[in-house]
């Protein structure tokens, strides 16, 4: 049975919270604040892709039903000081679904300490960065819902741990359209959320420089290989005077990045970079980035849908990057 | 919570098991507990009335209480109800499954037989004894403890040169699943800077460890060590 992901009326969300459900729901704060109190948990942004294609809604939400557990799932909130013990929590055997407000000390702590998380790797976890309407941007902040109590947080990650019986696994991937291009290697001393001094190629430079002078394109991320994982830190400003760039993710300090190469049909170049038809894919998100730099809204990526989010987890925190979870026999 | 729910959820102690007796004189450092099965609640601390077990009572080692050694004394209840308490101990046996469970763990993470006993100050003869009858089958370590870190035949050891083969990158896999990917590239940096021999072991454990949970992903990377 496959697994539903849609995007649905706001009614329709209720009736399935009625029923008992176990359900991840995306959308706008205000139509999040009309659903009734169950065993969900959520996060504000109204950007999806949809089965109809890409789409910015403000009246439905998008809903991601967790079914085939062990034991029923848990659901709560975390803190930026708890946060660290999401990993040793979760299920021995499952996974986790994580959803942080954008902007918030939550978001800022989990993207530059989620890699020495205890017990993380060991076990799934998978989730997105709550956001806003563009248009909203200093009116209003990303917010995360705890469904089994109502109470909504712009400081707070919200979590549900699912168990899976001992002859399921879950597994979670990512699709990455970008690779490294022909650049410079770019190397920093300190982790963060933006950067001016660092090595490139070997010698000291500085990074707002180097994309000033290369006229690089900042919708193109900077890339690093982890082991044949491409991890993406995308530009989300240059401040000239400073001399700095502004990340929507931290750099770190080990690995060697590179600015992508450019893609340049992305719904072509994701159609054939997509997991192989059929999979059942039990949650997925991508990244508003690939929706407003590829123009998604009104065409489709394949089967795979989900939320269009201000960040996403595979583990640790990603950027332009689509992220999915499967379960297993 | 309650500093007797507290003690209990610490020992996991459970209804109808409770704490019977405590005693903190019978020797240094050393807590013993009186544990029976609990006939009726009075509300007051450890006075809950008990009901006498049949039989010879049962002295065992249990997990540590801070820096105090605690033992447990008891009589060993019937089979039927005795199976998953883990306060409790093999007939013969110097420790209850819980404490027997923690000390295999800390073998499996390779801490060395005298790191055992000064870590958890334990009698040497103590652990021979209980290592003894590990090695001759005669005591197993079943229990709720995670399935998926079992030991497997396909995974080399802990102490197998092939994890810090891997972790130097001078072994190079081909890698499907994103995990081991995000952790090995993880423990590549710390373990190029780290110079202490014990704290590498610790490493090459960690990625040990993360090949036997996930083993059953695992298979095209296995493979490939296998051919190492």
């Amino acid at each position: 049975m496959k697994t539903q992901q849609e995007l649905m009326s706001v009614s329709r969300a209720a009736e399935l919270i009625n029923a008992g459900k176990y359900l991840s729901i995306a959308g706008d704060e205000a139509a999040l604040r009309q659903l009734p109190q169950g065993h969900w948990i959520g996060g504000t942004i109204p950007y999806f892709m949809a089965a109809e294609g890409g789409t910015v809604s403000r009246e439905q939400v998008f809903v991601s039903e967790v079914s085939g557990f062990a034991v029923p799932p848990q659901l709560r909130f975390y803190d930026s000081a708890t946060l660290p013990q999401i990993c040793r929590n979760a299920p021995d055997n499952g996974y986790s679904i994580l959803i942080i407000p954008a902007f918030s000390a939550t978001h800022a702590s989990f993207a530059q300490n989620a890699p020495n998380f205890e017990e993380m790797y060991m076990k799934p976890l998978i989730g997105w960065i709550a956001g806003i309407h563009l248009d909203d941007l200093g009116k209003t902040t990303p917010k995360v819902v705890l469904g089994s109590t109502g109470e909504f947080s712009e400081s707070d990650a919200v979590v549900m741990d699912v168990p899976l019986p001992p002859e399921k696994f879950a597994q979670i991937d990512i699709v990455n359209l970008f690779h490294p291009g022909t650049g410079a290697g770019i190397r920093f001393q300190n982790n963060g959320f933006s950067a001016g001094d660092c090595l490139i190629g070997g010698q000291v430079g500085n990074l707002a420089d180097y994309l000033l002078d290369k006229q690089i394109d900042t919708r193109l991320p900077l890339v690093a290989d982890y082991s044949g994982a491409m991890i993406n830190v995308s530009i989300k400003s240059i401040d000239r005077e400073a001399r700095r760039v502004e990340f929507y993710a931290p750099v770190f300090p080990g690995p060697e990045y590179r600015f992508a190469a450019p893609v340049t049909d992305y719904v072509t170049a994701f159609q054939a970079a997509l997991p192989r038809s059929g999979l059942d894919i039990s949650f997925s998100c991508n990244c508003i980035l690939n929706f407003l730099n590829s123009q998604l809204e009104g065409k489709r990526t394949g089967e795979v849908t989900g939320p269009m989010t201000f960040g996403e987890i595979g583990y640790q925190l990603l950027n332009q990057t689509l992220v999915y979870l499967t379960v297993t026999e | 919570m309650k500093l007797e729910e507290l003690l209990h959820h610490t020992l996991a102690i459970h209804a109808p098991w409770h704490i019977a007796r405590v005693r903190n004189d019978l020797g240094k450092n050393q807590i013993d507990i009186w544990v029976s099965r609990e006939a009726q609640r009075s509300g007051w601390f450890f006075t809950a009335r008990s009901t006498p077990e049949q039989g010879r009572e049962s002295v065992w080692r249990h997990i540590n209480i801070g820096n105090a050694r605690c033992i447990v004394h008891a009589v060993i209840p019937g089979e039927a109800d005795s199976a998953d308490l883990q306060w409790l101990g093999e007939t013969d046996q110097p420790f209850t499954r819980a404490f027997a469970r923690q000390i295999a763990g800390m073998f499996m993470q390779g801490v060395s037989f005298a790191s055992v006993c000064a870590l958890l100050d334990l009698p040497v003869a103590d652990l021979w004894k209980f290592k003894h009858r590990l090695d001759n089958g005669k005591s197993g370590l079943s229990g709720p403890g995670s399935a998926s870190d079992s030991i497997s035949a396909r995974i080399p050891a802990p102490n197998d040169p092939i994890w810090e083969e891997l972790l130097s990158g001078n072994l190079q896999l081909d890698i499907r699943i994103l995990s081991l990917k995000l952790l090995l590239t993880k423990l590549r940096e710390q373990f190029a800077i780290i110079s202490d021999g014990e704290v590498r072991t610790l490493k090459a454990h960690e990625l040990q460890r993360y090949f036997t949970r996930h083993e059953k992903m695992l298979g095209h990377e296995l493979a490939q060590l296998a051919q190492n």
